[in-house]
């Protein structure tokens, strides 16, 4: 009973964040978008509120949770009459969509949802050692500590990475404090949520900005990666980054999408900046990303300058959100971990950045995971859609364009970013590239796929059943010939 | 050349075929029974009641390969602080696959729980 109400109360309170943030027009997509985005805010919401009481010791949890999502419904009520009738329609025209792709799609969906809760059933406490060795243990360290829960950022462990953030241990502790005991349910089924949250998110996200068969590509590409669900219930913290860097590109193309249309939603671009402070929050890859994504949203908004207005000052509303998680994080890094190990010193890191051969391995390894680490069988997906993006026309309107390619930029950078760790790293660097790299793909490729469909366009995927009520939003070039249509 | 409708039923049909793989390797009830039990920290459930809540303890363990095994008793012994040295006045022995012929000398065994697994004094380290 415990726990349905705390996860009640933990998906309210994601939903009344996003509805803060995000105000369309409601559709069944958006209502997916909706209840995706909020699984993931409400348990990062969760993680902070665990975190903080436990570092106050006010650890009443339930009124900290009823206070927190009755203030944020107090602060919604006033905006939600005026937005519901202001709401823009920013989806895609009606598509005509193969009744094939649908059955492709239900048959993907069935082996996925399978596999993941049998998965999830036969391997209660998840698998690979990090479920064990970092992330469940910082959450027991959390729960079972009392008073003494630094313990668990010890230096004398420093392989349970203390310096890990903390979104999904506190999140898992957060939920045993409530219930009152542990039980290995609560990870497992934080591990599925995610997975499952990231599916919804992305065919949602794709759903809304480019139709429904470019959605059911895009999510039928994720669902048939192997290694996203089996890594999706190890209980290890990569897919829940991966739903965070998903959701922060999926807002910022919303927020495109609508101020191309005039419409200046300055809440979802905080939205967005919200995601991007939670994937900093989870993992410190996540940092990484949070930096790229705002270099590469800065470059794009001193392309588009709006009249008389900064490129800094209209990224306000992203900085605002990032930065109390930002404070967060700064504070957990500074008073509560020990230093992270992957920088030596100085010296050590200038000679490895001399050394050839180190980045010829890691090219290496970054050429051969490309391909396998989704555990594809016979045809990697990556190598079809690399084929289709040069076979496909792009069809995307400029200002949509520089979307596309300011998220590429954030995730081709963040690639950068973890080749650059890889060259310094202090471990044996085949051991780390063998351990880690297909993790780290993973981390980035639901993005990746969107991005890869939003390049596309939705018209050279899809015929047009035709036209359909006026929409705020429309690429300009959007062709009504369906030549290079996809169907049966 | 391949044409992109041609194309886009490749994503397809690549879709479904990893799909069947995930399905053909899905695990089956029990199949990792072992690693759970061995995850489930049962094995040092006794142990657990008879250590202090807190502090750091020590840990000796089989060989420096059975990282693992130290691993699995710190997350089993948690909140306690399972330091992989003796030098501490208790240490935790875990030895899952055979007991040791010998203990170092400044180790005193003060209970065998079974299982591989032994609470033992260090006499130096008081």
């Amino acid at each position: 009973m415990a726990i349905a109400l705390a996860g009640i109360l933990c998906l309210l309170t994601g939903f009344v964040i996003v509805a803060l943030g995000l105000h369309l027009l409601p559709t069944r997509s958006t209502l997916l978008l909706g209840i995706s985005l909020s699984t993931g805010f409400g348990l990062a919401v969760f993680s902070i509120i665990y975190f903080l009481a436990r570092w106050s010791g006010f650890l009443h949890l339930w009124a900290i949770d009823a206070a927190v999502c009755a203030l944020l419904l107090i602060a919604l009520t006033p905006l939600r009459k005026h937005r519901i009738s202001a709401a823009p329609n920013v989806e895609a025209p009606d598509q005509a969509t193969p009744r094939c792709l649908l059955i492709a799609f239900a048959l993907a969906s069935l082996a996925a949802v399978y596999c993941g809760i049998t998965y999830a059933v036969a391997r209660p406490y998840g698998s690979g050692w990090d479920s064990f060795a970092i992330w469940n243990l910082h959450a027991r360290f959390l729960f079972r500590g009392g008073i003494n829960w630094r313990d668990g950022f010890s230096p004398l462990i420093p392989w349970s990475h203390p310096d890990y953030p903390l979104l999904l241990p506190a999140a898992i502790a957060h939920f045993w404090t409530v219930m009152g005991r542990e039980t290995s349910a609560v990870p497992a089924v934080i591990g599925l949520v995610f997975t499952f949250s990231t599916v919804g998110l992305l065919f949602s996200g794709l759903d809304i900005l480019l139709g429904r068969t470019s959605a059911l590509l895009g999510a039928m590409c994720l669902l048939s990666t192997p290694f996203f669900i089996d890594l999706g219930t190890w209980q290890y913290a990569d897919v829940p980054l991966s739903f965070f860097i998903l959701a922060t590109l999926v807002l910022l193309h919303l927020h495109d999408r609508l101020a191309k249309g005039g419409v200046e939603s300055r809440s979802t671009l905080a939205l967005a900046g919200l995601a991007a402070g939670f994937a900093a929050w989870t993992k410190n890859e996540g940092i990484l990303f949070l930096l790229t994504m705002l270099l590469t949203r800065m470059w794009l908004t001193s392309r588009q300058p709006s009249p008389g207005r900064r490129p800094i000052s209209q990224m306000a509303p992203m900085l605002l959100a990032v930065a109390p998680i930002f404070a967060l994080i700064a504070f957990f890094k500074r008073a509560v971990a020990p230093p992270g190990d992957l920088f030596s010193d100085l010296a050590t890191m200038l000679h490895k950045l001399g050394d050839p051969s180190r980045y010829w391995a890691v090219l290496k390894w970054y050429g051969r995971e490309l391909i396998r680490f989704g555990e594809w069988w016979l045809i990697p997906l990556p190598i079809v859609m690399l084929v289709l993006y040069f076979l496909l026309k792009r069809n995307v309107t400029r200002e949509e364009k520089e979307t596309v390619r300011a998220s590429a930029a954030a995730l081709v950078l963040t690639l950068a970013g973890y080749f650059f760790i890889y060259l310094i790293t202090p471990r044996d660097i085949y051991w780390h590239l063998r351990f880690s790299l297909n993790r780290l793909f993973v981390q980035l490729w639901p993005s990746a796929i969107f991005v890869f469909f939003s390049a596309l366009g939705g018209e050279p995927l899809t015929a047009r059943r035709g036209d359909t009520e006026p929409q705020v939003q429309q690429p300009e070039t959007a062709s009504q010939n369906g030549t290079k249509s996809f169907s049966c | 050349m391949l044409s992109c409708k041609a194309c886009l039923w490749i994503l397809v049909v690549a879709c479904l075929l990893s799909s069947g793989r995930m399905l053909v390797h899905s695990p089956r009830t029990g199949e990792d029974a072992a690693e759970n039990e061995r995850r489930s920290g049962q094995r040092f459930a006794a142990l657990r009641d008879a250590l202090p809540q807190r502090g750091v303890i020590g840990y000796i363990g089989q060989s420096k390969d059975s990282v693992g095994h130290y691993y699995l008793a710190q997350y089993a012994l948690a909140p306690l602080v399972v330091d992989s040295s003796p030098n501490h006045p208790l240490v935790v022995g875990n030895f899952p696959n055979t007991l040791p012929q010998n203990l170092p000398g400044n180790l005193k065994l003060l209970r065998d729980f079974g299982n591989g697994v032994l609470l033992l004094a260090n006499e130096d380290a008081r």
